[in-house]
Formats: structure tokens, C-alpha cells, sequence
């Protein structure tokens, strides 16, 4: 890690830690601030694993309600991030396995008025072919087991570090490496096929 | 390094997770090995193409829901809500905490001796003969639509044999006494034996020892 790493990293853990700190002295910006930083990275992780936009929203609200509820017993041992991230991957983990396994493919496009961010450094024809990608990969994604899909979104998606990754799932960063390496084995002989 | 690399070793060499020696003799063995090369390229593919995929924008009725969801958990008095405000008031005070919990541990160790002092004036008691323990399996024999049913009571099993529930180790004996559920005589048994109740709910028959003669209960 380098220089400019630790120093971001020392920075992201002194906005958490007052971020928790104005909740707790009832700062109600406090937890809208925490929702906005980390919204996107909670639906994203919640479509990804469950592929249906409706479950997805459903599970950002539980996620976000819990994170409300907890907020103020935040022990700082983690980031915020890895944190949030946690408690998302338990919910998703607790709610998906009563609702279905995902074994349908999912789609880029979300239809149903959710729109996707658009990389505006691409042109027409460079967004169609990476939306026709992307759709493949979120199909073959959703097709991995479920302890490897968890993994391969949390490292290649939301770029988590391997340790960042252990702390989530609670395991060692062995496991980590070898469920990703296996992951995207795997992910990639669906994609030959 | 003779060997290919393995999947594992690519992947984390990939993502900058391995030592600074290890990737000296990863990249030392890709400049001699193609295949290894090709194989590390095509996983480079593979990554770049799930990293590309556009990310969802949350919908906006989303942070609304929560908004609103907050509000009424905020707005609902109660003890719950008073509960969660003490725990979480706790957070600030690791002392308070500490001895919240071992006040606790203190008032459950108390439960558990006094459920132990209890046990043992129970075992110098006669044994209570209701107590009992109910298995369930499927057969082909039980009062319809309920399936076969064995319970034990007070060590006793009994099992349905065509139209009674026979104590075991009375099957073929007749009965030296009927006796109807709702006679004195049939409300001393189910007193003795509650979970009998359950046996002749449905009007069933049962068979049972009872003060050393062979009896029938009848539910009906």
C-alpha cells in the first residue's frame, strides 16, 4: 500500500468516525450523508447478487434501516465501508436464501425506469458493444456459486482489497484468493461456452 | 519455477495481492512460459469485462422509503424504541456496558442454580408419570388425514394398530375394562395422563395398562 493509499485510507476512516460520531450527538445529516457515500455501493452489490431490481431496492431499504438502527454502536475495528458492506452480504445472504436461487440470467439493461450510469468518455457504438458484454458477463455471473459470485463482485466490481474482502465475508484472505481465482475460472469457461 | 502457475497464483498476481519475491519469480517464469502468458491475458480479459459493466443507478424511491421508514420507527414511542436508545447509549460507555453484562451473567448464574437446586428436589420426588414425549412418522395405518403416531407416555409408546392406539407390548390382548373419556373413571386417567388427550381427540380408542388391568379409553 502505498503512500497516497494510506493516506486516503486514514481520511475515509476520519469522515467515517465523525460521520458516526454526529449521528450518535443526533445529527440526522449525519446518516443522510452516510446513505448518499454508500447507496450506490449497497443496490449495486444487492442487483448483483440477487439480479432483480425490485429484490435489489428491497434489500437496500433493509440494509440501510439496520445500518440506521446500529449506527451509533459502530466500533470503528472496520471501515464504514467494509462494514455497511457486511451487514449488506449477511442481509443479502439471509434474504436470498429463503426467497430463490438465482440461477436465471441477468440482464445490463434494468428496465423498469432504472437507468444505468453511462461512462461518458465512450461513444454510441462502444456503449452498445460494451452493453452486449456486459450483459453476457452479468449472465455467466449469475451463474456462479454463490460463494464465488460474492467474491468475484466484490473484488472486480466494487474493487475491494483482498483484506477488505475477508473482513466482509469473515474469512481468511486465503480463502479470499482461492474463492476468486476460482470465481473467475469458473466465470470464464461460462463464457466460453 | 518449472511448473505452470495456477489459476490462484494468476489471479492474485492480477490484483497486486502477492509479495514483492513472489512476483519476481511469477514474472521471472511468464517471460519463459506462453502458455502461462496466454493464460494470465485471458483472465485479463475476463476481469476487464466485469469491470466494465455499468453500474445501477439506485432508484430514487429507494432513499424516500428509508426516509419515511426511519420516521415512523423515530416517531413510535415505546419500549422497543427505548431498548434500542439504552443499548445504543451503552456504546459510549465500555465501563457501563461491562458491567451490564456482568450483571447479567451474574442474575443468569443465580437462574441456573436455582434451576439446579430445583432438578434435585425434583428427582427426590416420585416420578410424575405425564410427562411425556411425542414422536411423529408417516404410515400407511393412521386415522386419516393425520399421520401415524407413536407416543411415549411416561415410557410408554403406543402405536396405531388398525382402529386403536395399543400400549406396546399389549397387542392381542382384550381389554378388561372400557372406560369412557368423560367418566370419572376416563377424567383420572387423562389427569394422570394428559397427553392421552391427544390420542383420543379424534375419538379414537386407546389401549393402556392402567393400575395393573389391560383398559380401553374411549374418546367418544
Amino acid at each position: 500500500m502505498g503512500v497516497a493509499t494510506v493516506s486516503a485510507v486514514v481520511h475515509d476512516l476520519e469522515i467515517d468516525a465523525e460521520l458516526v460520531e454526529r449521528h450518535r450527538c443526533g445529527d440526522a445529516q449525519a446518516f443522510n450523508e452516510v446513505y448518499a457515500r454508500f447507496e450506490g455501493m449497497v443496490y449495486n452489490l444487492a442487483f448483483r447478487l440477487s439480479g432483480n431490481p425490485e429484490e435489489a431496492a428491497d434489500l437496500t431499504q433493509e440494509v440501510f434501516l439496520r445500518v440506521y438502527r446500529h449506527l451509533g454502536s459502530f466500533g470503528g475495528r472496520s471501515s464504514l465501508k467494509t462494514w455497511i458492506f457486511r451487514i449488506a452480504i449477511n442481509h443479502c445472504r439471509d434474504r436470498l436464501s429463503r426467497w430463490r436461487p438465482l440461477t436465471m440470467p441477468i440482464g445490463e439493461a434494468t428496465g423498469d425506469g432504472e437507468v444505468a450510469y453511462p461512462d461518458p468518455a465512450r461513444g454510441p457504438e462502444d456503449l452498445a458493444v460494451a452493453a452486449d458484454e456486459g450483459r453476457r458477463v452479468a449472465a455467466g455471473l449469475a451463474r456462479l456459486p454463490h460463494a464465488f459470485r460474492e467474491a468475484v463482485i466484490l473484488r472486480d466490481i466494487e474493487g475491494l482489497s483482498y483484506e477488505e474482502i475477508a473482513e466482509v465475508l469473515g474469512v481468511r484472505i486465503g480463502t479470499v484468493r482461492s474463492r476468486i481465482a476460482r470465481g473467475r475460472d469458473q466465470l470464464r469457461a461460462l463464457l466460453e461456452t | 519455477m518449472n511448473r505452470h502457475l495456477s489459476t490462484e497464483q494468476l489471479s492474485s498476481y492480477l490484483d497486486g495481492e502477492i509479495g514483492f519475491f513472489e512476483t519476481q519469480e511469477l514474472e521471472h517464469h511468464l517471460g519463459g512460459c506462453a502458455a502461462c502468458r496466454s493464460q494470465l491475458e485471458s483472465m485479463q480479459r475476463l476481469v476487464i469485462g466485469v469491470r466494465r459493466m455499468e453500474r445501477v443507478a439506485p432508484p430514487r424511491a429507494i432513499a424516500q422509503e428509508v426516509r419515511q421508514r426511519i420516521a415512523a420507527e423515530e416517531a413510535a414511542p415505546g419500549w422497543r424504541r427505548r431498548l434500542q436508545v439504552f443499548l445504543g447509549g451503552m456504546a459510549f460507555q465500555p465501563a457501563l456496558r461491562t458491567s451490564a453484562a456482568m450483571g447479567l451473567a451474574f442474575v443468569f448464574t443465580l437462574f441456573l442454580l436455582n434451576q439446579s437446586v430445583e432438578q434435585e428436589q425434583r428427582n427426590l420426588q416420585p416420578p410424575a408419570e405425564a410427562v411425556v414425549t411425542v414422536q411423529t412418522y408417516f404410515g400407511d395405518n393412521s386415522p386419516a388425514p393425520l399421520p401415524l403416531t407413536t407416543s411415549e407416555v411416561a415410557g410408554r409408546q403406543f402405536v396405531w394398530l388398525g382402529e386403536r392406539w395399543i400400549q406396546r407390548g399389549l397387542e392381542g390382548e382384550q381389554p378388561q375394562t372400557l372406560v369412557a373419556a368423560r367418566s370419572p373413571e376416563g377424567r383420572a386417567m387423562l389427569n394422570a395422563y394428559s397427553d392421552l388427550e391427544f390420542l383420543i381427540s379424534d375419538g379414537s380408542r386407546v389401549v393402556l395398562r392402567y393400575r395393573r388391568a389391560t383398559v380401553e379409553l374411549s374418546g367418544s
